[in-house]
């Protein structure tokens, strides 16, 4: 028996449900304004360049870099037994406005971490919990810089 | 209306700071409250404007306080970081709107470090973008905040570490700090700290302890049978912007500034004073990071520049502007919401009570508090005794 899940999870409701249902369906949806074309991160109920509310879900690349990082060598409740984790704030590459997407980064060396490296979302689905949830890797595999 | 009156405060208190005081929360509250009215020579029954400094829900706990208070008629309900809350009540003062307002905080009991968060019994769900679900906690994000600040600008974990050797110096001639009591720390104490959340070390890291503080204020007429010498609101203002209370926009240093720039421009605009007046200040320093920021958003210097602007000693005691003389966040107190601790030094700064710490003829002073995360929240006042 998996031992369960103990960190945080959304709380799902009407606004944010195709966010998450896109998760389970391994898609990285953000809402786009239909009256001015911004995207919006994170989902607000109207459009924080216009304050439109004729928003649609749209489907993103989730490909983006590495705009800021955090190796945590100190975590909370659930988290303790985690560390070291690294946080990373990820620049997607739509457009015109860049998102921002607070996240973790999994599959990447400690030494090897760093602002603007290429990275894309991944899709984890939570044993025994209805939700799935995202995190980024590098695009591309990245090896330990080695060394003794 | 007849012409706007000025306000004061009148009357500061700090109880007890330290890890864990075995006291409650009301009880340091009840302390900080009534020692805050006698240093005044004030009575509870004078007191008609009330704001809580961490009031959740906010309505009850005005509510509560006014009973408590023997049903008092409070006419003025505030709340905020602790250099809005004497702004907003200095202009109710100055509106007619209350005479004697209050504003205190206490916290006891910890929970604001990540060691003492207990782990659940099953997954708690969290507002549905919260930082929590990623693993990040305040730490995390004012780290996230200072690694692309140091690469941006090119500044160094040594940069940083000035700041908490600085404040550190400060605690240490301040017998009430938490701190101070365990000497001065060097640039290489904290560089070989533990690590928390790269690149915060452990004494890049404000502390985290229980205690409580009250502030009165009153107005002029009032004021000027107080107790002790009255320190003016000159003015003060709020601000907010995003800057990850859940996201921000890129760049994350724009040239014009964010909320910390909006509200200090604005202060400084209301009380008439400009930047080269102030003789003592008091920057909400949760991270060393944060002390930079703050210096540089003010406008004491260009932005990125911060770093140099502290080397070059205008914070330290002796300086051109000293600055958290109490120790600040970083080595004094951080007792749940410890913007206020700020006002009262510079209030007691002004009143020249500091001791070994006192900054000679200081007559006009700034205070900041901010948060929420990162720079989201501000809000500056400007004080000065005649």
């Amino acid at each position: 028996m998996t031992a369960p899940y103990l960190k945080p999870l959304p709380q799902v409701s009407e606004e944010n449900r195709p966010f998450w249902e896109g998760l389970s369906e391994r898609e990285f949806r953000g809402p786009r304004c239909r009256s001015c074309g911004q995207f919006g991160w994170v989902p607000y109920p109207a459009c924080r360049n216009c304050f439109s509310t004729d928003l649609e879900w749209v489907t993103l690349s989730g490909r983006g870099v590495i705009y800021s990082y955090s190796v945590v060598h100190r975590g909370p409740a659930a988290f303790a037994g985690d560390v070291p984790y690294v946080v990373v704030m990820v620049e997607l590459e739509e457009q015109p406005q860049p998102m921002i997407v607070l996240g973790q980064l999994d599959d990447c060396p400690l030494d090897q971490v760093r602002i603007g490296l290429p990275v894309s979302v991944t899709f984890h689905n939570i044993p025994g919990e209805d939700v799935t949830l995202y995190r980024f890797a590098p695009s591309t595999p990245v090896g330990s810089s080695g060394g003794d | 209306m007849s012409a706007t009156r000025r306000a004061a405060v009148v009357g500061v208190y700090t109880t007890e700071q330290g890890k864990r005081l075995g006291r409650t929360k009301v009880s340091l509250e009840l302390e900080a409250i009534k020692g805050a009215l006698a240093d005044a020579g004030l009575a509870h029954t004078d007191v008609d404007g009330l704001s809580p400094l961490l009031a959740e829900p906010w309505s009850k706990t005005h509510m509560y306080w006014a009973e408590q208070l023997g049903e008092r008629p409070i006419t003025y309900i505030g709340t905020g970081q602790g250099e809005g809350a004497v702004a907003k009540a200095a202009g109710a003062i100055s509106a007619g709107t209350c005479n004697v307002a209050l504003a205190w905080v206490a916290h006891a009991g910890g929970g604001n470090a990540p060691g003492s968060k207990a782990v659940p019994t099953a997954a708690p769900r969290m507002p549905d973008f919260h930082w929590e679900i990623q693993g990040a906690y305040m730490t995390p994000l004012y780290a996230l905040w200072a690694q692309r600040y140091m690469h941006e600008f090119g500044v160094s974990s040594e940069d940083l570490a000035q700041v908490a050797v600085i404040h550190r110096d400060h605690a240490v001639l301040n017998p009430d700090s938490v701190m101070g009591r365990k000497g001065p720390v060097t640039v290489e104490d904290v560089v070989s700290s533990r690590m928390v959340a790269d690149p915060l070390h452990l004494l890049d890291c404000s502390i985290e302890n229980d205690g409580g503080y009250a502030l009165v204020l009153a107005a002029e007429d009032i004021a000027k049978d107080c107790r002790n010498t009255a320190v003016w609101v000159l003015g003060g203002a709020e601000a907010t912007a995003t800057d990850v209370y859940q996201t921000f926009n890129n760049p994350w240093f724009p040239e014009e500034g964010k909320s910390v720039r909006r509200c200090t421009d604005m202060a400084f605009d209301i009380a008439g004073v400009s930047r080269s007046e102030i003789d003592v200040a008091n920057l909400y320093d949760c991270f060393t990071i944060t002390m930079l920021r703050n210096l540089e958003e003010m406008g004491f210097c260009k932005i990125g520049e911060g770093a140099d602007y502290v080397r070059e000693g205008h914070t330290k005691l002796g300086g051109s502007m000293p600055c958290n003389t109490d120790g600040g966040l970083l080595s004094n107190s951080h007792n749940g919401n410890p913007s206020g601790m700020s006002v009262i030094e510079v209030v007691r700064q002004l009143r020249g009570e500091c001791g070994e710490r006192q900054v000679p003829g200081a007559r006009i002073g700034l205070a900041l508090g901010q948060g929420g995360s990162v720079h989201g929240l501000a809000s500056t006042v400007v004080l000065a005794h005649d």
